[in-house]
């Protein structure tokens, strides 16, 4: 869809998935690298735990869809090639700190005189701009900052980030956003665009109904370990099963399936099924009416049945009988999940150190014009030769200068 | 005025509900498309019955979860059980650029407005299906929420403490992922289509969408055989790493320690106290076996101070650290006020109150909702005249036939 465009990526750790959504669009995407690699390359996990930059699945996993060079942009004789590429490029996504990119001579302002309909993001942690823009920032701070950790965890310890970091995914999927609305911009207005993507605002954004709710309600939402607040009260969302955990929220309409398990299992008798209008049961609960069994009684007989079966037997008898029970999968239950090979969603990726793995597919199915991995991360300046060899036309001698790769 | 915005001009049908489908068409309604909600009023928008309600008063237009989600939308209530609402279903589709819906899959086919009807109405339209688990497969029928396809995902079994059962992200966080990406394709879709009049048909699954925010961990599975774990606030790199507690009523400071120069613009801040001064905490590996122990002294501290007064005496010395801010805090945080992010808007029920913000600004583009969310089946009369432009006689049928409701 994207095929006309050129994206240069000169985004570390902080936005390469964003110019890999982009090439995951079509579009045609360049990532500059300084001659040492880009931070994410650093970032484990490692291939065989070695921390080598060809070796880091962290670049691997977000770098797909990409052509790759490097440029020592402190040199003169590399900006002067990078302005070369820009004259060229539809997209700039960059993910330096605030005036960063100024400072070098390759800010908005410089490029834009180069080329007058270039679309430039910028991803930093709290904008360009404003009392915290020079803030240290981390994927745990911004977590905080953002709100997210303010509702996440046991109210016995202290909030909880998720594990593994999210932040700058967040941030970056945002950027896409930003980068074809801008585009869109640029159409109407024939000016190149400016972006800047806020990291704190893109996590504000995943607290959903939390963002607002002070000054609406008079009063935040706070964390609650795994339940879920509905009205006055608070139902589990996480239950223990013979493997695992299950999520399953126990609204009158799964009650009233549910319990006929229950009685078939012999966790509560067959009485259960009758003595109860057990389709209404949460609206009642909710309404302080007279219930014939307590919510606690009901959740204790639900904790018994749930532990006695495995969680896929728990998502297969629910997907048949309509009751939406998930599987709290690890990644080696997902990596298995028989939905997801059904549909084909897994590539083949080959791994930089010759084997293969599996990695997740395209994000969306298309019809007219399907999304496709046509290369996976490239290798420390894989294509300088070819990009400012054969598209900038410069001599062997000037590519070694311009990427910093020359040796002696 | 709308035809200079974005996306001024181009029309998007919203067949969706819940989060993802709504959130996603806000972002073309936001930047200038006429997005007109198609709503029921047997049942609402579960996010209509959903708080924060104004006041804490439940009712049908007093939701801000349905508000925030819904910005410069239209509203049409429509009965698609019935005829001649299916009837008014298809003009609409007829109309648009681009049609979205997330109903489990085969529903739409099952109402005569699935896609193959949509092309023979509108050849050139984009049509986005969204929902859990994507249009085929063993599971697709599987109708559940957010907090569903994170599970599945694996984001529950990684958010909470190694020793307690999974606590799991707030809500429904797949619905914080799947709209970026999904917005980003149907824009996409949209430029393509501009290029060339072709439309199109997307299959999106939140949980396939969402699957790219674990990549490094689920193919690290599949070459170590390494299953990634919940592990509170901890980092494999960097310790101390955590949440810490301040002066007040559960208050809260993140710090999190990235190198060793760190860790001594830490130490000096503290007033290097002698526990600090220990050559057990002197590298990153030492510190990250002792991390208990300097969680414990680093706790103290932090105790004695101000969550707003941690976080300012460490960022002044370079160190990573920030407020845990819930929404009171972020509705008073001064970068957020900087960016212009919270907007107050006169709603038509609820009053004067704060809207969510966008994410980025475009340079010389002062963008947000330019409206507030719409009050159930608000615009009715002028979807019907205005947009399909039906004559008195033709809405005057419909209503009686039951299908505006």
């Amino acid at each position: 869809m994207l095929s006309p465009y050129t994206v240069l990526d000169l985004t570390d750790d902080r936005g390469e998935l964003a110019s890999m959504v982009l090439g995951d669009l079509g579009a045609d995407v360049i990532k500059v690298e300084p001659p040492m690699g880009s931070s994410s390359r650093r970032m484990g996990l490692f291939l065989e735990d070695a921390p080598e930059p060809e070796r880091s699945l962290h670049f691997f996993a977000f770098n797909r869809n990409k052509r790759g060079i490097t440029l020592d942009l402190t040199t003169e004789a590399s900006r002067r090639v990078f302005l070369r590429l820009v004259e060229k490029a539809d997209f700039l996504i960059e993910s330096a700190r605030p005036g960063e990119m100024d400072e070098l001579g390759l800010g908005f302002d410089a490029l834009r005189r180069v080329n007058p309909l270039l679309v430039y993001v910028a991803i930093t942690a709290f904008g360009q701009d404003g009392p915290y823009a020079d803030f240290a920032a981390s994927d745990l701070t911004l977590a905080a900052m953002g709100g997210s950790m303010s509702l996440q965890g046991d109210p016995s310890r202290p909030p909880v980030r998720i594990t593994v970091p999210q932040v700058w995914l967040q941030a970056s999927a945002e950027a896409v956003v930003a980068a074809l609305t801008a585009h869109a911009r640029m159409l109407r207005t024939g000016e190149a665009q400016f972006v800047d993507v806020s990291a704190q605002t893109a996590v504000v954004w995943t607290m959903l109904n939390a963002m607002v709710a002070h000054a609406i309600q008079g009063s935040d939402f706070n964390r609650a370990g795994s339940t879920l607040q509905l009205g006055t009260i608070a139902l589990p969302l996480v239950y223990e099963c013979a493997d695992g955990y299950a999520v399953l929220l126990l609204n009158g309409v799964m009650l009233a399936r549910i319990i006929h398990w229950l009685v078939e299992d012999g966790v509560v008798a067959q009485e259960w099924i009758e003595s109860e209008d057990w389709r209404w049961y949460d609206v009642r609960l909710l309404q302080g009416e007279p219930l014939r069994y307590g919510i606690q009684e009901v959740l204790d007989a639900c904790r018994r049945y749930a532990r006695r079966h495995t969680k896929q037997e728990l998502l297969e008898r629910g997907l048949r009988e309509g009751v939406t029970i998930a599987p709290v999968n690890t990644v080696e239950d997902v990596a298995r999940f028989r939905h997801l090979q059904e549909r084909g969603y897994w590539l083949v990726a080959p791994l930089p150190d010759g084997g293969q793995a599996p990695v997740p597919g395209i994000f969306a199915r298309l019809t007219e014009t399907p999304m496709t991995v046509r290369r996976w991360a490239p290798k420390l300046g894989e294509h300088n030769q070819e990009i400012l060899g054969g598209i900038l036309g410069l001599a062997a001698e000037e590519v070694a200068a311009a990427s910093g790769t020359r040796t002696g | 005025m709308s035809e200079q915005l974005p996306f001024g001009g181009i029309k998007v049908a919203d067949f969706s509900w819940i989060m993802v489908g709504p959130t996603t068409a806000k972002y073309l309604a936001d930047h200038g498309a006429t997005v007109v909600r198609v709503e029921s009023a047997s049942p609402p928008d579960r996010l209509r019955a959903a708080g924060p309600f104004k006041d804490g008063v439940p009712g049908t237009n007093r939701s801000q979860f349905f508000g925030d989600f819904n910005t410069s939308k239209l509203s049409l209530s429509l009965n698609l059980k019935n005829p001649a609402g299916v009837a008014v279903a298809r003009r609409l589709i007829a109309w648009a650029d681009v049609y979205i819906e997330s109903f489990t899959p085969g529903t739409v086919d099952a109402l005569g407005i699935g896609y193959e009807t949509a092309c023979s109405l509108n050849p050139s339209i984009i049509m986005a299906s969204n929902c859990l688990m994507g249009q085929s497969g063993p599971a697709a029928a599987f109708a559940g929420y957010g907090y569903h396809a994170s599970a599945i995902a694996g984001f529950h079994e990684l958010t909470g403490w190694p020793d307690l059962a999974p606590d799991g992200p707030w809500m429904a966080y797949t619905n914080s992922i799947a709209p970026r990406l999904l917005a980003a394709t149907i824009m996409a879709a949209l430029d393509h289509c501009r290029r060339t009049g072709q439309g199109q048909y997307i299959d999106a699954s939140q949980l396939e969408m969402a699957l790219h925010f674990l990549a490094p961990q689920i193919i690290d599975f599949s070459v170590s055989g390494r299953v990634a774990s919940r592990n509170g606030n901890r980092s494999d790199t960097m310790a101390p790493h955590g949440a810490y507690p301040c002066k007040g009523d559960d208050q809260w400071c993140a710090i999190a320690v990235e190198s060793d120069e760190q860790w001594d613009a830490l130490r000096r801040a503290l007033g290097d106290p002698a526990w600090a001064r220990d050559d057990r905490f002197r590298t990153g590996d030492a510190r990250h076996r002792h991390q208990e122990e300097i969680d414990r002294h680093l706790a103290q501290w932090t105790s004695g101070r101000s969550a707003q007064e941690v976080m300012h005496l460490l960022q002044s010395v370079g160190i990573p650290a920030g407020v845990v801010q819930r929404s009171s805090d972020l509705l008073r945080d001064p970068q957020l006020a900087h960016r212009n992010f919270f907007r107050y808007m006169d709603h038509a029920e609820m009053g004067n109150i704060p809207y969510s913000g966008h994410q980025f600004r475009i340079r010389g583009y002062e963008s947000g909702p330019r409206f507030p969310a719409p009050l159930l089946g608000e615009h009715n009369e002028l979807v019907l005249r205005e947009i399909l432009g039906m004559t008195d006689d033709e809405i005057t049928e419909v209503v009686a036939a039951g299908a505006i409701a």
